[in-house]
């Protein structure tokens, strides 16, 4: 090998980086980690620079801001009642973790640790289910949830402009998942355990909520949460079951967008209040990281 | 009070029969040991007790009261189980007081008897501990405990003593048989291991293909196996068998023969018998003198000598016409024998036991009774 082949700049930058591998791998880490946190937290920055630049000066907006209006930060919450439309959609969010983390469990359970004839086949079905996009049921649901279809002679119930319209299709949306995530979890539970459970005086349904469940908080947490977020920014059929007024159960997506009026679109206004309604998701993330970590080290099982 | 009762039990799983026509008693507060190969049906018996399984057919009486469908928390039954199965997000505290608080009892109660029960099982001061803080043996006591805070009727337990290491293992066993004594709950025990049986129970019930072959005391097991399941099952190491027939006043298995004359035995010349020996009922026929009823010397050649300390196990291998038959006996470490050797030996006519052709016992003795003291019976039905 003679120097001759590594002249020019090329030529060296190749030769540092033969010889510098290590360098060059530290360089490739540090150009794939910065592009990573601007891709994620690009979009927030561009949503605060959206919030605080005053609405006159929209059209001109830059990476950096010209001008500070913090007060568009009060002003979404004073004069517009996005807390509300937050608490609306905490509030359905919460329902449907419930019913899906109980019916899931049911569910999880017999799929986890039942054998029975046709499991392979439905869970199968459940997992071809959960492909089906929501649209897809929008027009049969839309009916059944507002009292225009019977059944048996009996008119459904209406639900519209109620919290069940909304948590009726989240629930059946976000019920596959949340079967396969504690089935899996369940089924990792030694049997012994919920045998111990039973003998010392539980019933099944007993074991599963005061062994099986607690042992797998990872796995209930991990689907709570997915569940939770997948409903909080939901929009589809918030949009649908209900008018929009917060006293109707809009949620928080319907209330930002109620902030597009028919002329005017107040940008700023709809950036500050996707800010504010990201901070409850932020903290539940935050606290449920801790429980995560702190369910799975908890272990100690023998087997 | 705390009598259990099987009556023709059977449970099948899908197309395999786990365990079959099992009637067991067992008496309040009896030790009994259901012992047999992996796979042979004795956690299934016992889970039918517990009620974690329902039998496809029979009955199950616990204190007299028909149990066969209840819920396992309706039988007042406490289960030790071989992986310990202590909850794990819960401490020591929590796991042993755990039925009492299901059921509601007060917190006095519970206190006074979680403390009672555990300096029984010697684990004061480890209370607010959770269970991946102790050892094994500290882990199955705290089981232990668990099933003896609720004073139950029946003690189940499924080789509790497997996962832990040996010297632990005879240890614990010593402590199950003390506690079982001071408590006297009826205790149904499950292993393979038969030692920990013999040395255990007050009666063994020997389970294979999920049947039950005998169930009687440890040495009645040992003297008097009823079939040849048995007599291998029971004994370390296993009873030498032999395949033969009736011929004549004797007992011909190819390689030697052994004079015995059948009648007043069902067994008629020319029947398929199978000859049990014992290793340790085998003798150089240089000590023929020490027993009462030697047999005729029979020639063999020292194949495997395996001294194990306190005795040596030797494998003969007995020969004729380019046909073998092998031996194990056990004997004295002091004895001067040799691998390759050629030695006489004799079996105690005393402890001979004869199989008939489906392998249930005959006698156990080729010694007449009458001529003995001592009284063999015959058995002739499993």
């Amino acid at each position: 090998m003679s120097e001759q082949q590594y002249s020019g700049l090329t030529g060296r930058i190749v030769k540092y980086a033969i010889h510098n591998s290590t360098d060059v791998y530290r360089l490739g880490f540090w150009v794939g980690l910065v592009s990573f946190i601007m891709i994620t937290l690009f979009p927030f920055y561009w949503l605060l620079v959206l919030a605080v630049t005053p609405d006159n000066q929209l059209y001109q907006m830059g990476i950096v801001p010209d001008n500070f209006n913090v007060g568009v930060f009060l002003t979404v919450v004073q004069e517009y009642p996005l807390h509300h439309y937050i608490f609306n959609s905490i509030l359905i969010a919460t329902i449907t973790v419930i019913v899906c983390i109980t019916l899931g469990s049911l569910a999880g359970y017999a799929f986890g640790r039942v054998d029975f004839p046709g499991k392979g086949p439905l869970l199968l079905l459940l997992l071809v289910i959960s492909y089906f996009p929501g649209i897809a049921f929008l027009i049969p649901l839309f009916e059944l949830l507002t009292g225009s279809l019977s059944i048996l002679g009996t008119p459904t119930p209406d639900l519209y402009n109620t919290p069940w319209g909304m948590v009726f299709p989240f629930t059946m949306l976000s019920l596959p998942i949340t079967i396969f995530i504690l089935t899996t979890f369940y089924s990792q539970i030694p049997d012994g355990l919920e045998d111990a459970a039973r003998v010392e005086g539980t019933t099944r349904l007993g074991a599963l909520f005061r062994v099986i469940m607690p042992l797998s908080a990872p796995g209930v947490v991990t689907a709570a949460i997915i569940v939770f977020i997948g409903v909080y920014r939901e929009f589809f059929f918030s949009f649908i079951m209900t008018d929009g007024s917060p006293e109707n159960w809009a949620v928080l997506v319907y209330g930002i967008l109620n902030f597009q009026q028919q002329h005017t679109q107040m940008y700023n206004m709809m950036a500050a209040a996707s800010l504010i309604g990201i901070i409850p998701i932020a903290v539940l993330v935050i606290l449920a990281q801790e429980h995560i970590v702190r369910g799975l080290t908890a272990g100690g099982l023998k087997e | 009070m705390g009598e259990v009762n099987l009556t023709d039990v059977r449970k099948e799983y899908e197309d395999v029969v786990a365990v079959e026509g099992m009637d067991l008693t067992i008496e309040d507060g009896e030790f009994v040991t259901l012992v047999g190969p992996s796979g042979c049906g004795k956690s299934t018996t016992l889970e039918t007790i517990s009620g974690l399984t329902t039998p496809t057919s029979g009955t199950i009486e616990i204190a007299g009261r028909d149990v066969t469908t209840k819920p396992p928390k309706d039988r007042n039954i406490a289960m030790v189980f071989q992986n310990i199965a202590l909850f794990p997000h819960m401490t020591v505290y929590e796991n042993i007081s755990f039925g009492l608080r299901l059921r509601n009892f007060d917190k006095e109660e519970i206190d006074r008897r979680v403390e009672n029960a555990v300096e029984i099982v010697q684990l004061e001061g480890m209370l607010d501990r959770s269970p991946d803080e102790l050892s094994g043996g500290q882990q199955q006591r705290v089981g232990i405990a668990r099933a003896i805070v609720r004073e139950p009727d029946v003690f189940l337990m499924d080789e509790p003593l497997a996962n832990l290491d040996a010297k632990l293992r005879v240890a614990m066993r010593t402590e199950i048989q003390r506690l079982q004594k001071e408590l006297g709950i009826t205790s149904v025990y499950v292993t393979h291991d038969q030692e920990e049986a013999m040395t255990m129970s007050d009666r063994i019930a020997i389970i294979n293909d999920g049947q039950l072959q005998q169930c009687s005391p440890p040495l009645e097991c040992y003297n008097r196996p009823v079939n040849t399941f048995v007599a291998q099952f029971i004994g370390s190491p296993s009873m030498n068998l032999f395949d033969g027939q009736v011929a004549g006043d004797a007992l011909d298995v190819g390689d030697f023969s052994v004079a015995y004359d059948t009648a007043g035995t069902p067994l008629v010349d020319g029947d398929r018998v199978t000859l049990g020996v014992r290793p340790e009922d085998i003798y150089l026929a240089s000590d023929a003198d020490d027993i009462a009823h030697p047999s005729t010397p029979v020639t063999v050649s020292v194949d495997v000598l395996e001294p194990v300390g306190d005795q040596t196990y030797a494998y003969l291998l007995a020969e004729t016409d380019g046909e073998t038959t092998e031996l194990l006996m056990s004997l004295d470490p002091d004895k001067e024998i040799n691998e390759d050797e050629t030695v006489e030996v004799v079996f105690s006519r005393d402890d001979v036991h004869v199989f008939d052709g489906a392998g249930d016992a005959v006698v156990h003795s080729l010694v007449d009774p009458s001529a003995a003291a001592d009284d063999v019976t015959i058995e002739g039905e499993a």
